[in-house]
């Protein structure tokens, strides 16, 4: 008698179980509220969810660039100095389709881990000092503000979905570190306003990388290169 | 001499200028670079204009320099963009680096630069239209007609692998209308539409966009033509639902034609009329009082458990932090049917003091603003004390009583000391009454039918049911119910006719019932034990217990040997049928 009590809620619990495994990444449920750790989300709902966040980053970095340079750099040729300005420069990000199609998706999450991190300080001091402008149009500030926000739900994002792609990896890579704060609050106004021009120009063009390589990984690992 | 080759030189030159002058020859103007794009972020091309050339051949070159390189490299293919177009293969592209391109116009006599251009692949995307675009009329059996409009992605684009992510645009329209209308689509290629008009030629268009990019060029038109007979519109469907919907009104309207009254009874129930348990309302009217009467007794009265359980819902007080003492009932009435009250007031959890007729008052203060909710059985003053069965009544303003008269109804758990004549619904807290005449008149009706069964304690239990409240409303709504009582003919049978004094400040709930006089025609007149603390007007004292009650509705009162006036009553029972309302 009790012994068949006992096989039978084996039997159950194996039957569980079994349920759980055979369902995972079937039924989507809403990301966790509560953030990672606390119940199981699909790897397609944490890849829709990213590449939303991600699209939505480099449509905000786009804007805000276009009000900056309408609003404070027209005549003033702050591109010729932008160029080799960025400060994620140093990460060995690939330049064309092909490379890309070519790097494993471990390397290519590692670099989104690292380009997000590395802007998580930028972003911050970015914000303040737009506060601090003279006559900061609200379009900008707001826009900085949200891609800050966006920045670090996207960085969760990455990290579970780092940490389900590839359980058990470590990721202390080290990422670039931005030291042009002083650039930033110089009291010569053209050089301020050439500061926050390169780095405007470099957030879009970080965003757009991330967004890119985002996308390539959600159609090669979801949906097998059959987008 | 040096002069003179300095001057010399000059003089060339300047026969050179005016040579060429007047041939109409000279540098070219420097060309301008127009837009470059990249159809699928993976090539791309420039186009630039050039300026007048100055009336010699011009050749153009362009030049470009990446950044983070120094080296400066030429156009790798002039001729796959068309004239005046430079292209960059997959080879030569990197999608995030800018590009720093230039266009030199060189001729015999000079050259001339761009201004230039800083170009960054991932903002130049604008890919082609979208190719094969196919309309197809499709007429499924079971289903609505509709137009399937297929097509496929614009050249040049990887969209499989990710890398370039595009939504659709298709509009539509008849050849003769001047609206289009849209659609969009993310990732499918086809679309199907319905609701089409017959017999028009409709006109399609599509483009597409990028994830971030600009919108290409409209493919070109598309048209196909409806016939004539297409069906628009799945008339059965419509038919059906008429039909439907007609059964469904026509049963509505019988149901409610047959059953309309039960039916508004069920949506808006009736309020439910007064009733007495026994009392039949037409026996009243007929006047028949003595068959009322019976039915009434008929009608398991004295009511046993019911009644209990309707006297047990009663006051609930709360914390009352004077502990007003009653005043404990003098020991020395220890006949049968009072023990029970007085044990009722005392052997309550330990809120009998709380009970005192002052403190219930202020409770019974609260429910005011709910008059004369006679009717009811669950009327909202009634203040619940399921321990001590006390209860609380309310007269309502009607009457322009002020105060109100709470009636304090001691009543027995026991059913054998029913403490009551009276049916305890009349009684039971939930009633208030409109006016104390009324209940005078009620009371006495009630004495009066049940006067066979009235004893010792009934009397005392009447007192007690006529208590009113101490202080100074007491004592005016007691005068007043008085005089009301008193105004009525038959009042003085029964009811205790209290002088001015009123003998009830000291918040005593039971009086007993002193006999003052006998008249001559068999009236009862009673006064309040009390008279002896206020100086009784008559010395005599007289207590009388009723010893039995005949069939005849008689009062059989033993003779209190001590008394001197006491002698048989009898009650004749005609005398209770006028008191009654």
């Amino acid at each position: 008698m009790k012994g068949s009590l006992e096989s039978g809620s084996r039997l159950l619990l194996l039957l569980v179980v079994s349920n759980l495994l055979l369902c995972q990444g079937v039924v989507s449920t809403p990301v966790c509220p509560n953030g990672p750790g606390n119940c199981q989300v699909s790897l397609r709902d944490l890849f829709d969810r990213a590449v939303m966040v991600s699209h939505y980053i480099h449509d905000l970095s786009s804007e805000m660039f276009n009000e900056f340079d309408k609003r404070y750099a027209q005549g003033k040729g702050f591109i010729t100095m932008a160029l080799n300005s960025c400060h994620t420069s140093s990460l060995p990000t690939p330049e064309d389709k092909e490379q890309a199609q070519q790097t494993h998706h471990e390397v290519l999450m590692s670099l989104i881990l690292g380009l997000l991190r590395s802007w998580n300080d930028p972003l911050y001091h970015l914000v303040t000092e737009v506060r601090g402008m003279k006559g900061a149009p609200d379009a900008i500030l707001s826009r900085a503000i949200e891609i800050e926000e966006e920045n670090k739900r996207l960085l969760e994002g990455m990290e579970m979905i780092f940490g389900q792609v590839i359980p058990g990896a470590k990721e202390t890579e080290p990422y670039p570190v931005w030291s042009g704060l002083p650039s930033l609050q110089t009291k010569d106004e053209d050089a301020r306003y050439s500061a926050f021009y390169n780095l405007l120009h470099c957030l879009r063009r970080d965003s757009s990388k991330i967004d890119t390589y985002l996308k390539l990984l959600n159609c090669r690992i979801i949906y097998n290169n059959n987008c | 001499m040096k002069e003179n080759a300095a001057s010399r030189v000059v003089f060339i030159l300047l026969l050179f200028l005016s040579v060429s002058l007047l041939n109409g020859q000279s540098p070219p103007e420097k060309p301008k670079l127009v837009k470059c794009r990249s159809p699928g972020k993976e090539t791309f091309t420039c186009w630039w204009e050039p300026g007048a050339d100055g009336g010699l051949p011009t050749n153009y070159t362009l030049t470009y320099h990446k950044e983070g390189e120094t080296l400066i490299h030429e156009c790798p293919d002039y001729k796959t963009g068309g004239p005046n177009s430079c292209y960059f293969s997959k080879k030569h592209t990197s999608i995030w680096k800018m590009y720093v391109i230039t266009v030199n116009a060189i001729n015999q006599m000079g050259i001339s630069s761009s201004d230039p251009l800083y170009v960054h692949v991932t903002y130049i995307v604008e890919p082609e239209p979208p190719a094969n675009l196919t309309l197809e009329l499709k007429h499924p059996e079971d289903r609505k007609p509709y137009l399937w409009i297929k097509w496929s992605p614009p050249t040049m684009t990887d969209v499989k692998s990710g890398w370039f992510i595009i939504q659709y645009e298709i509009r539509l329209k008849p050849e003769k209308a001047t609206d289009w209308e849209t659609h969009f689509t993310l990732k499918q290629t086809q679309l199907k539409i319905f609701n089409l008009y017959p017999g028009q030629k409709y006109l399609v268009q599509i483009r597409c966009k990028p994830d971030h990019g600009y919108w290409s060029e409209w493919s070109p038109e598309s048209s196909i033509q409806i016939p004539n007979d297409f069906p628009v519109k799945d008339t059965s469907m419509w038919i059906f639902v008429a039909i439907l919907s007609a059964v469904i009104c026509l049963i509505m309207v019988w149901a409610v034609a047959l059953k309309g009254y039960s039916m508004v009874t069920c949506i808006l129930p009736p309020v439910p009329g007064p009733k007495i348990k026994g009392f039949d309302v037409h026996l009243l009217e007929k006047g028949k009082s003595e068959e009322l009467l019976r039915a009434l007794e008929s009608q398991d009265f004295p009511p046993t458990s019911d009644c209990e359980d309707l006297l047990m819902e009663f006051i609930e007080v709360d914390d009352c932090e004077d502990q007003q003492l009653m005043p404990r009932p003098s020991k020395e009435h220890t006949e049968q049917g009072v023990k029970p009250m007085h044990l009722d007031l005392d052997s309550d959890s330990g809120r009998g003091s709380c009970d005192s007729p002052s403190l219930l008052s202020e409770k019974c203060d609260e429910p005011q603003a709910h008059p004369s909710k006679f009717h009811t059985p669950e009327g909202p003053e009634k203040l619940e004390n399921p321990e001590t069965n006390l209860t609380c009544l309310q007269a309502p303003q009607s009457t322009s009583v002020e105060g109100k008269i709470p009636y304090f109804l001691a009543n027995g758990p026991k059913s054998s000391t029913w403490p009551f004549p009276q049916p305890p619904s009349l009684y039971s807290p939930r009633y208030s009454y409109h006016n104390i005449a009324d209940v005078c008149e009620l009371a006495l009706g009630m004495a009066g039918t049940t006067a066979t069964s009235l004893d010792q304690t009934d009397q005392h239990a009447l007192k007690a049911s006529k208590t009113i409240e101490t202080g100074r409303e007491g004592k005016a709504t007691k005068q007043r119910e008085s005089e009301g009582c008193s105004s009525k003919p038959d009042q003085d049978t029964v009811w205790p006719r209290p002088q001015d004094k009123t003998p009830l400040i000291s918040a005593k709930p039971l009086e007993y019932v002193e006999i003052h006089k006998v008249s001559q025609d068999g009236v009862l007149a009673l006064f309040p034990k009390q008279n002896e603390k206020f100086g009784a007007p008559e010395a005599s004292k007289e207590y009388s217990k009723v010893s039995r009650v005949t069939d005849s509705n008689i009062l059989v009162l033993v003779p209190d040997p001590q008394a001197q006036n006491l002698t048989l009553l009898e009650e004749p029972a005609k005398k209770a049928p006028p008191a009654l309302p």
